[in-house]
């Protein structure tokens, strides 16, 4: 994977948002050494505070946390929305259910990896998302596909952002089989750039989309 | 129309709605029995289309054990709350219209009034039925309902009562009543009380109970015999590794996932697949699965393909191996891909035969295609199975 340069060689600083010690101990230690871990929270109102004191520019968050309304990191990342653009947020999970995904992302966070992640890729990960940028597991760019319907779509009198370009659904595609950034680079000639710029528009169309079928869909999951 | 019962009727008669609504109306002349037994179906039979119901309700075994995140955000329900003020308004009208002509000397008026103080009260039934995972059904609003309720019938009562009596003498007399109810409500209310805090704590245990049986018997049944295998194995670490990834998979699936039932989805068999492949060969494999379908003899045949290509990529490519499965309207297709250094397919040495054979020939046979392309990052099989499109799409 590809990440973003950060000038200066400055560490990332980050907040580790989980109610395990175990995993937080973990994270800390699997981080390399440009990712620096400047707080930590067990709880969604510890987390909150936590937050608005240090305003870091990454916030590694845990989808199910317990305390305040029982929003999980759902509701961290609503209650810090005042935030927005300051602080990033990349959501972390044990749970591939897509209701909790789906919940995370279009409460803000800027992308979701599963706790099984390996240390560099979360670092490269954490960079990623204080570089702007989205942050897709395959396993999440499936979410989306299915979400917006993975075949082409013929509904052409939609709003923009209830439809993905077919630019975006061939990149969402190739994530979902496993190819990194660049590799879906190479394979479809273009810049590494402008995958992230497709990711991003995937990621903002997911967040601000009203299509009621996604939120239906994801209800729907549990059918499955 | 009101209630939904005439519709909820047809469903279970299997009739078209129109001629349950017809037949009811047609019962009416006959001393109301249209409108009597509209109101006690109304009262006694549950709403919603009950087949829906049922494959809404999923047993308790069967759905995820983690909490779902609770979402924000409820609607009023607007319309409700309008009647509610419009009938309040009318009964308020009618006193003012009281207090100066003696226009609804009848008794319809009131009655009327009665009746819709009545149905409001009543149809927080209807409204507990229609919420469910609410218990008690006590929100603000069916408060609002059976308070309205209630002002609205005691209106309509002290009308009809009261017909003749002067404004004075019939307020005097509504404070006594008043009076009396909250007596009574008074030296009632902490038996009530005490009744509600029963009946919730029991239903609360009866929960408990059954879902620390449930939970007791899964520990027992993986948790503990995977434990066992571990320390009786500790010295092989491989083994241990692979005891503990195929606990992972099993506890994650029961703690997120809802069970589904076997025979129904192609991506639960693909699961099935990659689960086999990951046990057998200790290497993780990453799976994304995209839309659905009911299996048949032909997934079941790309589904085989697809476990050799798996075993191939685990074999002989680097991890992390992936598995992409897309349920398409007509076709499904699936790409396995690993880091390998990969292979030409011309120089695939006899004893691998079984990526030309098993996949590439299966395919054909299915009336599919494979392909295989290898590159530096890594190799990627890709199979398509032309299908036809399913009524059900999920």
């Amino acid at each position: 994977m590809s990440e973003s340069q950060r000038p200066g060689g400055e560490p990332l600083d980050v907040v580790v948002v989980d109610d395990h010690l175990m995993f937080r101990t973990g994270v800390k230690a699997s981080l390399d050494e440009r990712v620096r871990v400047v707080g930590e929270a067990d709880s969604v109102d510890t987390a909150i505070s936590v937050i608005h004191e240090l305003r870091p520019p990454v916030v590694l968050l845990d989808v199910h946390l317990p305390g305040g309304d029982g929003g999980g990191g759902a509701e961290v990342l609503r209650r810090c929305a005042d935030l927005a653009g300051e602080v990033r947020f990349l959501a972390l999970s044990v749970s591939d259910a897509a209701e909790d995904v789906v919940a995370v992302i279009r409460a803000g966070a800027r992308g979701y990896v599963t706790k099984a992640i390996s240390g560099p890729e979360l670092s490269a990960a954490a960079r990623r998302v204080a570089g702007g940028d989205a942050v897709f597991s395959p396993r999440l760019a499936g979410f989306v596909l299915d979400a917006f319907g993975a075949a082409a779509d013929v509904a052409t009198g939609d709003d923009e952002l209830d439809r993905l370009s077919a630019r975006e659904r061939e990149v969402m595609r190739l994530i979902a089989r496993g190819y990194s950034y660049r590799e879906v680079a190479g394979e479809l000639f273009i810049s590494i750039k402008t995958v992230e710029t497709h990711v991003s528009a995937v990621l903002r169309k997911l967040q601000l989309s009203s299509r009621h079928e996604l939120t239906r869909w994801a209800a729907a999951r549990r059918l499955l | 129309m009101l209630g939904g019962v005439a519709a909820g009727l047809a469903a279970h008669l299997g009739l078209p709605v129109a001629a349950v609504r017809l037949a009811l109306v047609l019962l009416v002349p006959l001393g109301g029995a249209g409108v009597l037994l509209y109101v006690f179906w109304w009262v006694t039979v549950p709403s919603g289309d009950p087949r829906a119901a049922a494959e809404e309700a999923r047993p308790a075994a069967s759905s995820r054990l983690a909490p779902r995140l609770r979402q924000p955000g409820r609607r009023l329900p607007l319309t409700e709350i309008a009647l509610g003020v419009l009938l309040l308004a009318a009964a308020g009208g009618l006193i003012a219209v009281r207090n100066g002509a003696d226009l609804v000397g009848s008794w319809v008026l009131p009655a009327l009034i009665v009746l819709g103080g009545l149905t409001l009260a009543w149809s927080q039934l209807d409204a507990v039925d229609r919420e469910p995972g609410r218990p008690g059904g006590r929100t603000p609003v069916s408060v609002l309902r059976l308070l309205g309720g209630t002002a609205l019938a005691g209106t309509g009562v002290f009308l009809l009562i009261g017909r003749d009596a002067p404004m004075e003498d019939l307020v005097r007399s509504a404070l006594a009543a008043l009076a009396v109810l909250v007596g009574a409500a008074l030296v009632l209310a902490p038996w009530w009380l005490r009744l509600v805090r029963e009946l919730s704590d029991e239903r609360l245990a009866r929960a408990r109970a059954s879902e620390r049986a449930d939970i007791a018997a899964h520990l027992h049944d993986s948790v503990l015999q995977t434990l066992a295998l571990i320390r009786a194995r500790a010295a092989n670490a491989d083994e241990v590794a692979k005891l503990a990834r195929a606990q992972e998979r099993e506890l994650r699936s029961w703690l997120y996932d809802d069970r589904v039932t076997p025979g129904t989805s192609v991506a639960a068999e693909l699961r099935d697949v990659v689960a086999e492949v990951e046990d057998h060969h200790g290497v993780p494999v990453e799976v994304v699965v995209v839309g659905d379908r009911t299996p048949d003899e032909r997934t079941a045949g790309l589904l085989r393909a697809t476990r050799e290509a798996l075993v191939n990529a685990v074999r002989h490519g680097r991890p992390p191996v992936s598995v992409y499965l897309e349920v398409g309207p007509g076709v499904v297709e699936v790409f396995v891909k690993d880091r390998g250094d990969g292979f030409d397919l011309d120089e695939v040495p006899d004893d691998r035969f079984g990526v030309r054979e098993s996949i590439i020939g299966r395919m054909r046979r299915l009336g599919g295609d494979a392909t295989v392309r290898a590159r530096a990052g890594g190799t990627e099989v890709a199979l398509r199975l032309p299908v036809e499109q399913e009524e059900r799409t999920t």
